[in-house]
């Protein structure tokens, strides 16, 4: 299914926005009022639900004019894309959603054209998926890995260069030892925020584009 | 508008396609799709996290009544979304070196499509059919692709030799640690801030 790469879900949805010349300011600019100012750090929307590698938010006002001999014409409505990088299942990633931040989901697509709010589950998800639009194409550097794992393996390597540096020259039973305790104190540790920058290094080396 | 976030670009891009052109586009992308070996390139390009096509045909752009007027389209459109890591220019700049006759095939569909080399009026049209993202979110802000792909090399040759540490000497593990060390050397490099590109 070209919607899948692996275990990794394409997810494309096109939500026609309101046209009401009455609004002030427009549907359009409302919602790229209020998603200028959300966090896209561990307190985002899509930090907070499971499962979300990389997502995007995009106000499409019209199809673009590529220039005579193309015929010139123009959407009727305006459109918000929200495309997302996902894992598994798109029912269970939809109820995440709806489940941890239906007041983020609402204060989005209430300006969308027969939004039904994210309370309602049921309604939430059919309308998500009569917006959805099928990839064509969908390519995935890394398809086989979850959100959680990935954020666990980043922790891991960065662990691990330390290691290294600090037990150069170790004999061999100390390194035994601290190793193994080094992988149970890595297990327990929690796993990183999703939206973080993870724990903040001084970089050794050089610095800013240098 | 934020194409921006951490170590990642988000791009947008659409183009309009004559409705007859895109089952050829279609047939191209099943191809792509169902023959791994011709998605080597795409591979290769390894500052790309994630990428899409979507063919959006005139007629299926999501009608949802309650006053929405149906849209009434002389053309089909490519949507394209991509992921990558680095400035706007190195990604149109390796794309037209390394994977021009790739991108040649893809949107020599799309009207006014100039081609991928030479560069300059390839970037003159991507410029054109691209539009901004409004909201980008990443679950990892400090990490590239190569990143991702190196760390999970790590965390594999960690969780074995995890294992084997419990069972055998320090003589074996001594041996066993060395291997792992040459195996995860090369992919052990910073992850963090990006730099400032100018």
């Amino acid at each position: 299914m070209p919607n899948k790469n692996g275990s990794v879900y394409g997810l494309t949805i096109l939500s026609p926005i309101i046209d009401d010349e009455k609004a002030v300011p427009s549907h359009d600019l409302q919602i790229r009022n209020y998603l200028a100012k959300l966090s896209t750090r561990e307190d985002s929307p899509f930090a907070l639900a499971p499962g979300t590698h990389l997502a995007r938010l995009v106000v499409m006002d019209d199809v673009i004019y590529v220039g005579m001999p193309a015929c010139e014409e123009h959407l009727k409505s305006k459109y918000l894309v929200f495309e997302s990088n996902c894992d598994g299942d798109l029912d269970a990633y939809l109820h995440g959603l709806a489940d941890k931040t239906p007041d983020r989901l609402d204060a989005i697509w209430k300006h969308c054209v027969g939004y039904p709010g994210a309370a309602n589950r049921l309604a939430f998800i059919d309308y998500m998926k009569a917006c959805q639009l099928d990839t064509t194409f969908y390519f995935a550097a890394v398809n086989d890995k979850s959100v959680p794992e990935t954020l666990r393996a980043l922790q891991t390597q960065m662990a691990v260069a330390d290691f290294i540096a600090t037990h150069q020259g170790s004999d061999m039973a100390t390194l035994q030892h601290e190793f193994i305790q080094f992988v149970a104190h890595l297990k327990s540790l929690p796993l990183p925020k999703a939206g973080s920058m993870g724990p903040h290094r001084d970089i050794k080396t050089g610095g800013r584009n240098e | 508008m934020s194409n921006i976030n951490g170590k990642v670009y988000a791009m947008n891009a659409i183009t309009p396609m004559k409705p007859w052109k895109t089952w050829i586009l279609r047939g191209i992308f099943f191809l792509l799709g169902h023959i791994k070996p011709l998605q080597k390139d795409l591979i290769d390009l390894s500052f790309i996290e994630f990428a899409r096509w979507v063919v959006l045909p005139r007629k299926g752009f999501p009608f949802l009544g309650n006053n929405q007027v149906k849209e009434d389209l002389k053309y089909d459109y490519l949507l394209f979304f991509s992921n990558f890591n680095g400035t706007w220019n190195q990604y149109i700049d390796a794309f037209s070196a390394v994977l021009s006759k790739g991108l040649n095939l893809v949107w020599r569909w799309s009207e006014k499509f100039p081609g991928s080399v030479p560069v300059t009026p390839f970037k003159e049209y991507i410029a054109r059919v691209q539009f901004d993202t409004d909201y980008y979110y990443t679950a990892y802000p400090h990490a590239t692709a190569n990143d991702i792909k190196s760390a999970h090399i790590v965390q594999s040759s960690l969780d074995h030799l995890g294992l084997l540490a419990e069972q055998c000497s320090p003589q074996q593990f001594a041996d066993a640690y060395l291997r792992f060390v040459l195996q995860v050397q090369a992919h052990l490099g910073e992850t963090g801030e990006a730099p400032v590109a100018g």
